[in-house]
């Protein structure tokens, strides 16, 4: 299976990854790459360092909240979703829903005729 | 190998205008994510040794982690965007409201020093209180308007340093905040009867200036403290520079 890392196409997907996985969770840094390890089939796997910038923006963003919890005898900085990140969430996926409806409408049409248009503005 | 510390990362990050809060947050969110990967590779089989150099490599190199990391603007600290802000008004308006906050204290301190002396004494306040009166709060001035200003300048220092900042910034703060309270006072004296105490602010940066060598006096007095105290701190601040550059070279 190949992993996607094309930086622009990859715009946002980090965000909408964990949002989408903190939104049933509260989790630290390492569980949420596994999470979307996991999540994802391997198929996306964000760096696993270059993850904390993207919380640490997210929460000073308000769309999520942060807090020390002592986990055998180790204090983790754990992330949650807010109330603005749930809907912020559901924006994004709607987004994301309509590109991917208009990718696969682009490619299948693509295979059959080569004659169809996305309908997404990107 | 040693633990990563990720210091490098960090005073680069800094240097760079992030937000100290979020630096160090990071190194030590690095540092935990590092164990847990060690931990994860030592149990799939991995000897200490390769656990830690594929941790490493999982984790990203310093390049990767500071470009994520600057490439998000908002984790730039207001000191880092706004350096005339913080070093150039800062101390012109943080005198201001402490001088307006330490007066309308005193005021409020003076209007119920009376009742609550009366209260705790069961008589009113006569001619021996009102020298007592003006010795606690000469104190008091004293301390507005000589110790609030020096902990000002040991601030602006603090901010700047913390954030890595150039030191003409730094200098900026602290020479505006001991040449501007220099210049300012607070004085109290009590006339013995009830009703009678003055408490006067003065400034000697408007005219008609009668304390003006006075107050240049006191101002050099702040800058030569400062100037002390940040040539003592860069001097130990130096020998723990050098001692942790021969820790990385070694």
């Amino acid at each position: 299976m190949r992993t996607m890392a094309n930086p622009s196409f990859m715009n946002g997907v980090p965000e909408l990854l964990i949002l989408r996985t903190l939104e049933a969770n509260e989790m630290y840094g390492y569980e949420l790459v596994q999470a979307i390890r996991a999540r994802t089939n391997q198929a996306i796997t964000l760096g696993e360092g270059v993850v904390y910038p993207a919380l640490h923006a997210l929460e000073s963003d308000g769309m999520l909240r942060s807090r020390r919890k002592l986990v055998s005898g180790r204090t983790r900085v754990y992330y949650a979703l807010t109330r603005k990140g749930e809907k912020h969430l559901a924006g994004l996926v709607r987004h994301w829903q309509h590109i991917t409806d208009a990718v696969s409408l682009a490619i299948g049409g693509l295979a059959i005729g080569g004659t169809a248009h996305a309908a997404a503005t990107l | 190998m040693p633990q990563p510390r990720f210091d490098r990362l960090s005073e680069r990050l800094l240097h760079a205008g992030i937000a100290p809060r979020h630096v160090h947050r990071y190194a030590r969110e690095l540092r935990d994510h590092f164990d847990d990967l060690v931990r994860e590779e030592k149990a799939g089989g991995a000897t200490r040794e390769l656990a830690e150099t594929r941790a490493l490599s999982r984790l990203g190199n310093d390049d990767d982690l500071a470009a994520a990391m600057l490439s998000r603007p908002e984790l730039r600290s207001l000191t880092a965007r706004y350096p005339w802000a913080v070093f150039g008004l800062g101390p012109i308006v943080l005198l201001a409201l402490s001088i307006v906050g330490a007066l309308y204290f005193e005021f409020w301190l003076l209007n119920h020093s009376g009742g609550v002396f009366t209260y705790w004494t069961g008589k009113p306040p006569g001619p021996a209180t009102a020298k007592l009166a003006t010795r606690v709060y000469t104190v008091y001035n004293t301390l507005v308007v000589y110790g609030g200003p020096l902990l000002f300048a040991w601030l602006f220092y603090r901010i700047g340093s913390r954030q890595r900042m150039p030191a003409n910034w730094i200098m900026l703060g602290v020479v505006l905040v001991c040449i501007l309270s220099g210049f300012q006072n607070l004085i109290f004296y009590d006339k013995g009867y009830v009703g009678g105490g003055v408490l006067l602010v003065q400034s000697d940066l408007i005219p008609p200036f009668s304390h003006f060598a006075e107050h240049l006096a006191r101002a050099a007095m702040n800058l030569a403290i400062a100037g002390g105290v940040w040539w003592f701190a860069a001097r130990r601040k130096g020998s723990s520079t050098t001692a942790l550059s021969r820790i990385v070279e070694t």
